[in-house]
């Protein structure tokens, strides 16, 4: 079943397009790779379907409903959760407290609810000493409290914004197996930007390849490496 | 592109309001063209810091009011004329604005914007109440002959030297306009405000710079202090209304457009004068600045909304 | 135990606040009323900053709530009581309309146009001389409460119990979560479900509800309104620093702080009758540059550095 649908979309920045005429779908149980040289837009259209940015034309499609100019924080309400590259956990609050913000608002839970919901998920994820500061957790136990906070959300459609980054070779399979466990039990539609292709071949079955704001592949990564324009477009961003 | 569009925009405005009260009331025009010019001249440097620093100094007009009443106590001692005093204010209250920015302002350029807003609001009370403490709130004056004159054309009779200011602001307009485009420091100063990392990157002294543009600030706004005597009296709480005055020309004519601040001062001297003019209204005239200003910001955040 | 020791030391605090008129005189008293009218408006100033959004407008509303209420007193005959709750309605009505226009705008924007609207209130008050007698402002015919020493204070008590109470509920209810992540970050704050707009609304008209209401005691306690009593930039002032040095982003900061500036400025006053509020201005430098968490930050940061040690 297919969760989130685009159709054209493009948004411009003062004349520079960062994403252009963009069409995709992302379907329950898929784990899709957004991939894609520096610059090639794929934050951007994270920001689209996520209702941070609007689109300047194109149409956004979720369950079979247009949610194209629909604000962030009702997309957060109807099951589209996703995390950011560049986290800042709430200072002032506890863990606990940070992944309880995922439900407070969204499922409009009371307090007391959220925080039981938010402790069975940091159980799932090993994430334990629920009452601390977050200024002295480790790279690995913020990007769990950031997936934490996203599922409290209880999404249908996920998005994960570079969550790897900074994470050494262990932690990485660690929290490839994590993504894919809770993909799988809840049945989500989940959408991930990687720079590591390794992480990429491990963790998706399919994969977007954005270049200039388009879309230029799409397909299972190895067959998707292979294609020439992606090559193209990889080597030439390096040179 | 944008900035351009809003100059052209806030000229048209200003030309258009000064024609159709030249010939309606032309008291009017020239008192409204006095008044901006003391608006922009004051304006200006506020809007060359915010600019370049990205600091927006609340304690801006408290800086003209210190460096007032230091020139009128140097004037009353010695018996020398403000005007005299206005080289000698801007080099005075330059140091001073150093000072003051390697002390405070310049630990809180990495702090979130909050705090560097409450610390210069905190400046401006420090100075007015300093000066409040150690001179009383009592206003000062010094009676100057030429200042009284006058000159009278068929039945208008109106006074001429405020007319400075529209001078000095159209100078110091056009100054720092050479001073950003022509000179080496001006141009790495252009740089620094319009992207900090870079201007680092190709070796500019960015620390250095933000020193640089805040005491030529400071320069300019204690020589204003100085000119600022001539025409008023002084208190310790007259800079304030001069700080909210400077940021809505500011805001207005966009962060980083010097001549778009000429525009807008005289879109608001003008409506003042406007006001003014009438006996019922007289009261309402400075309302007039903080609607113009709220209607701008809040027509921008609308423009911004939708883009 | 300590948390419970920390209950037993406030309910003795508050025991002693509600019986104070037992044991002080009326000029004690009167300077404890100045103390808590202050302490409550800087509670209210910290319970918008919690998300991150200054107002430089405390006075705006302070003022509209006096004259509300004296004139709700004079011209429709209300009851000196209920004039106060109008007082408190009329300015979180005010704040309702303003808010949609202003809640939008952030940092500097907002806060300049809270301090323009806060001299709109005065100048078009002070213009509508028929109605609410121009610069010399108005007088009723008597003090609520009959002026007495300890009825005064213990009214503006109950304005205090008000803030406290609001701002407590706001420490342990959404509004908790909701404001702090704005304050963070306001793009992952609407990811998580956040109606920003929403929150900043309740937040500005409960808060202006309870500066006005303050407002409406304080024209009630004095028995007259005019621009320039009322509006005092002081009203803005002195809460603003009051929270700095408590302590801002808590309810004990701005209580910290109003006690000890509180009295500080009695003192001063007395000393110094002008230029005084230097000591403001010099606190808040001081307090941003150095000590940003204020008084209530320096206790927890002891306390926490202890614990670690101990653990």
């Amino acid at each position: 079943m297919t969760t989130l649908r685009t159709e054209g979309l493009t948004r411009r920045f003062q004349g520079l397009v960062a994403v252009k005429d963009l069409s995709f779908h992302l379907d329950a149980g898929e784990i899709l790779g957004i991939i894609g040289p520096n610059g090639a837009g794929k934050t951007t259209f994270i920001n689209l379907v996520s209702g941070i940015t609007m689109p300047s034309s194109g149409r956004v499609e979720y369950k079979g409903r247009d949610i194209t100019y629909m604000p962030a924080h009702e997309r957060a309400r109807i099951g589209i959760a996703r995390t950011y590259q560049l986290i800042h956990p709430l200072e002032n609050l506890t863990v606990i407290e940070n992944v309880m913000i995922g439900s407070v608002f969204s499922r409009g839970k009371s307090l007391k609810e959220a925080r039981r919901s938010a402790e069975a998920i940091c159980a799932e994820l090993e994430l334990d000493r629920l009452d601390r500061d977050t200024a002295k957790l480790s790279m690995l136990e913020i990007k769990k409290m950031e997936i934490a906070r996203a599922l409290a959300n209880e999404p249908e459609a996920l998005f994960l914004d570079e969550v790897m980054a900074g994470l050494n070779s262990d932690e990485t399979k660690q929290v490839i197996g994590t993504v894919q466990r809770i993909a799988a039990e809840r049945n989500l539609a989940v959408g991930v930007v990687e720079h590591v292709m390794g992480v990429i071949r491990e963790l998706t079955q399919r994969v977007i390849v954005l270049e200039a704001g388009e879309l230029i592949a799409e397909g299972p990564y190895e067959k998707v490496s292979k294609d020439p324009r992606v090559i193209e477009a990889y080597l030439g961003g390096a040179a | 592109m944008a900035i351009k569009r809003r100059t052209a925009i806030l000229v048209a405005l200003g030309i258009v309001a000064a024609v159709v009260v030249a010939l309606w009331k032309p008291t009017v025009l020239i008192y409204g063209m006095q008044s901006a010019g003391l608006y922009a001249a004051i304006a200006i440097p506020m809007g060359l810091v915010l600019g370049i620093v990205h600091i927006v100094n609340l304690a801006h007009g408290e800086f003209m009011m210190v460096a007032a009443y230091a020139s009128y106590f140097a004037c009353t001692a010695s018996g020398m004329d403000p005007l005299l005093a206005v080289l000698p204010a801007a080099a005075v209250t330059a140091g001073f604005g150093l000072l003051v920015y390697k002390l405070t302002i310049r630990r809180a350029l990495k702090s979130p914007e909050l705090n560097q807003l409450i610390l210069t609001f905190g400046l401006a009370i420090t100075f007015s109440q300093g000066v409040n403490l150690l001179f009383s709130s009592q206003t000062r004056k010094i009676s100057l002959e030429y200042v009284s004159a006058s000159l009278t054309i068929g039945e208008l009779s109106f006074g001429v030297w405020p007319f400075v200011f529209v001078f000095v602001a159209g100078a110091m307009a056009y100054g720092l306009k050479l001073f950003l485009t022509r000179t080496t420091t001006g141009k790495a100063a252009l740089a620094v405000g319009q992207n900090p990392r870079g201007a680092a990157i190709v070796g500019i002294d960015v620390d250095r710079t933000y020193g640089l543009v805040f005491a030529l600030a400071t320069a300019l706004i204690g020589g204003m202090g100085a000119l600022f005597l001539t025409r008023s009296a002084i208190f310790p709480g007259v800079g304030g209304p001069f700080t909210m005055k400077s940021f809505s020309l500011v805001a207005m004519a966009g962060i980083g457009n010097i001549p778009g601040i000429l525009g807008a001062s005289v879109l608001l001297g003008l409506s003042e004068a406007l006001m003014r003019a009438f006996r019922g209204l007289r009261g309402w005239a400075d309302i007039i600045f903080f609607v113009l200003i709220m209607a701008v910001i809040l027509g921008r955040s609308i423009k911004g909304r939708k883009s | 135990m300590n948390r419970n020791l920390l209950r037993i030391l406030a309910a003795l605090v508050a025991v002693a606040a509600v019986a104070l008129p037992a044991f002080a005189g009326a000029y004690p008293l009167q300077v404890a009323r100045n103390v808590i009218l202050y302490m409550a408006l800087a509670i209210t100033w910290d319970m918008l900053l919690r998300s991150g959004q200054i107002s430089f407008g405390i006075a705006g509303l302070f003022g509209l709530g006096a004259y509300a209420s004296v004139l709700g007193v004079l011209r429709a005959g209300m009851s000196p009581l209920l004039s106060i709750a109008f007082a408190g309605a009329f300015a979180g009505l005010a704040a309702l309309l303003i808010g949609f226009l202003i809640l939008r705008l952030r940092a500097i924007y907002f806060s300049i146009v809270t301090l323009a609207l806060a001299e709109i209130f005065r100048i078009v008050i002070q213009n509508l001389h028929d109605f609410t007698g121009g610069p010399e402002g108005l007088v009723l015919d008597g003090v609520i409460l009959g002026g007495s020493a300890s009825g005064l204070y213990w009214l503006t008590l109950a304005g205090l119990a008000v803030a406290l109470g609001a701002s407590w509920w706001f420490e342990k209810s959404k509004f908790h979560f909701a404001l702090t992540a704005i304050r963070n970050n306001e793009t992952a704050a609407k990811s998580s479900g956040i109606d920003i707009f929403r929150w900043l609304l309740a937040t500005f008209v409960i808060t202006s509800v309870i500066q006005g209401f303050l407002g409406g005691i304080y024209g009630q306690s004095y028995g007259f309104a005019t621009p320039d009593s009322v509006f005092d930039a002081n009203f803005t002032l002195l809460p603003l620093a009051m929270a700095l040095l408590g302590g801002i982003h808590s309810t004990v900061g701005p209580i910290f702080g109003a006690v000890l500036l509180g009295l500080a400025a009695e003192w001063l006053k007395l000393q110094i009758p002008y230029g005084h509020l230097v000591v403001y201005g010099v606190i808040i430098i001081i307090v941003i540059l150095f000590i940003p968490g204020g008084l209530y930050g320096l206790i927890k940061k002891a306390n926490r550095a202890s614990e670690g040690r101990k653990a």
